[in-house]
């Protein structure tokens, strides 16, 4: 094959726009049918069936305009889901942005020796979280687990002397898992707990892209203190990864639900306290088989990240220049 | 070396929170339900024999054992011929804790079967992934032809199309397809990645024209440049998506859940170990952590042997 007559060549420079298209459209074909297909089309159905009461199974389904959407914004479930959903969002993401950037900014200080840090903090993203979040289960159980354990140890010392722990040791630390006080924060607490190193890496990676010579500089300019260089240098440099890593953070606590599942089977909490849509979509739609008000959820769901997704290509275009 | 000792004591204090479960798990792995119940016994446990009683229930000596021992103790009672089956039973069933969870893990659920599962999907995910997306990168990359700024922006606005979040317009596709309960409800979903066909993209905007022009001259076709040419070309970047893909999916619960329901035999392991909790009692905890370690560990060992390349790969995912 490796000796091609001048003939074919000039035939191939003949149309070569003709047989590019084909190739082209060819090659990509299979991907766009299957983007169509999978990614489209499903929103589409979401969309329509959005507004009927389909079920699984029934022969015929009725219109039922913006019922369900009107459900989603009245009954007190759906606000429990939003309240639930929001405050996952609103606690999990600042928080584990700030560890992320907090941990990479020690662990980058640090030099190799950090990298060990990095390795350990790192475990939780890769570590199933079904399986973390049955041992964080047995971690907070209120008689053998760990937690309480070792909350135990306190009594009779200073610790006494906060409230917490004086309430705690006449009358039993928390149920954790069982006190709609507490179940939603628990959640919280193992989503930063298995997503701050995740934010961390990414901010690392931006660290190393902040060039020595702006702190050089900004030594000059008389910025001494290490905060000084941070809020001058390194703060600025990190802002294309900071809008990135805040939008990551927001899309996966958008999408939380091994936790949710793994503690609470049946129905999102003590008193739904832990209700995210993530789970309102489970249970509608593919537990109850009420697709209608299933595919409202997804809608909503939908915008909310596409939102999100929308406004970070923004600000990334217009505060980054590479 | 000393000023930086604060730094040390604040990330010290973060690995023991983020070790803490990692600890327990495989604690508890080890553990007998006693050490467990009483929280002693230290890591490892004292691994004393133990006896397990769901065994000695099932193998409880009845009237035709006691029959048929008869001969064995000859002159003794009915009551002393079962006590002394009775203390045979349980020294069969004695082991050490750390054997009773490993093998009450592999042998109460089959846990192979799930394993296998797992790589199965994530393979094959991977795998139709590839073949998807290597031609239509190499298509928005390096062919020009009309349309293909248009194709281009429908893979950016797909990017935002969180796969998860259209779970049940998908899930009722496939029930309408009556295709719930099989492998490839597990592998669909997931077959166009429409990241990877972006990052093949940026990453074959780097490779030099002339390199293709070279296999045009050589006769090759343009799919056969794909394979041929771009794929050597590209191993970096694939074993980079090869470890996104792979950890997302062999981790992945949500999906599962969803469209395997009862069938038993297409369980992957997240799906097996949530089976293991549910018909657990408390004395279970032992074999349910067993679980979860050898679940978990596959990943974290690969992790922690080519950490460079992990985190790189699932970095990559952040665009997702």
């Amino acid at each position: 094959m490796t000796v091609v007559g001048p003939g074919v060549t000039s035939v191939a420079k003949a149309k070569p726009d003709n047989s590019q298209a084909r190739a082209g459209w060819g090659l990509v074909a299979p991907a766009l049918t299957l983007m169509a297909l999978i990614l489209l089309v499903p929103i589409i159905v979401a969309g329509v069936l959005s507004f009927t009461n389909y079920s699984l199974g029934n022969p015929g389904f009725d219109w039922v305009g913006v019922q369900n959407y009107e459900r989603l914004f009245t009954r007190s479930t759906y606000q429990k889901m939003f309240v639930a959903t929001f405050t996952y969002v609103i606690t999990v993401v600042p928080i584990s942005v700030g560890l992320g950037l907090g941990a990479a900014l020690l662990v980058h200080s640090l030099g190799r020796i950090g990298d060990i840090y990095k390795t350990i903090y790192f475990l939780p993203v890769m570590a199933t979280l079904l399986a973390m979040a049955i041992a964080w289960e047995f971690m907070l159980h209120p008689t053998i687990g760990m937690v309480n354990r070792t909350l135990e140890l306190t009594c009779g010392t200073w610790f006494e002397a906060l409230p917490f722990f004086a309430n705690g040791c006449a009358e039993g630390f928390p149920l954790w898992l069982g006190d709609r006080d507490y179940a939603i924060w628990v959640v919280c607490f193992i989503g930063i707990w298995q997503g701050f190193g995740f934010n961390m890496v990414l901010f690392l990676a931006g660290l190393t892209s902040v060039h020595r010579e702006l702190y050089h500089a900004a030594e000059m300019d008389g910025a001494r203190s290490a905060w000084e260089r941070f809020r001058l240098v390194t703060w600025p440099a990190l802002g294309p990864t900071t809008v990135f890593v805040v939008t990551i953070s927001c899309i996966r606590a958008f999408q939380v639900f091994d936790t949710i599942e793994a503690f609470w089977p049946q129905g999102g909490g003590p008193n739904k306290s832990a209700y995210v849509m993530m789970f309102a979509i489970f249970e509608k739609g593919i537990q109850q088989n009420l697709i209608g008000i299933g595919s409202a959820i997804t809608m909503l769901f939908l915008l909310f990240v596409m939102f999100l997704t929308l406004i970070q290509r923004w600000l990334v275009e217009r505060k980054v220049h590479y | 070396m000393t000023r930086d000792w604060w730094k040390h004591m604040v990330l010290i204090l973060g690995a023991v929170i983020v070790l803490a479960p990692f600890y327990m798990m495989v604690s508890y792995s080890f553990k007998s339900p006693g050490e467990i119940d009483r929280g002693e016994g230290g890591f490892f446990g004292r691994q004393e024999m133990m006896i397990d009683p769901r065994c000695v229930a099932l193998r409880q000596p009845d009237r035709a054992d006691i029959e048929a021992a008869r001969a064995r103790f000859a002159g003794q009672d009915d009551a002393s011929v079962q006590a002394h089956l009775l203390a045979e039973t349980e020294a069969d069933c004695s082991m050490r804790p750390v054997v009773f969870n490993y093998s009450k893990a592999f042998t109460e659920a089959p846990l192979i079967r799930y394993l296998l599962n797992g790589v199965i999907v994530t393979v094959s995910i991977f795998l139709i992934q590839i073949v998807v997306a290597l031609p239509a990168a190499y298509a928005l990359s390096k062919l020009k032809f009309w349309g293909r700024d248009a194709v281009f922006g429908l893979v950016l606005f797909c990017l935002l199309i969180p796969v998860h979040a259209i779970a049940l317009p998908l899930y009722i596709g496939l029930a309408k397809l009556g295709l719930t309960n099989t492998y490839a409800a597990l592998v669909v979903p997931w077959t166009i990645s429409v990241f990877g066909i972006f990052l093949m993209r940026q990453f074959f905007m780097t490779v030099p024209d002339d390199l293709i022009d070279a296999a045009r001259m050589d006769g090759m076709s343009e799919l056969a440049i794909v394979w041929r040419v771009m794929l050597p070309t590209a191993i970096p970047a694939l074993l980079a998506f090869a470890i996104f893909s792979v950890v997302a999916h062999w981790n992945d619960y949500f999906w599962p859940r969803i469209v395997v329901t009862g069938n038993r035999d297409l369980f992957t392991p997240p799906l097996g170990l949530r089976e293991f909790k549910g018909d657990g009692d408390g004395s279970f905890f032992g074999p349910m952590m067993a679980t979860a370690t050898v679940i978990v560990t596959p990943l974290i060992v690969a992790f922690l042997l080519a950490q460079r390349r992990f985190i790189e790969g699932i970095t990559l995912s952040g665009m997702k």
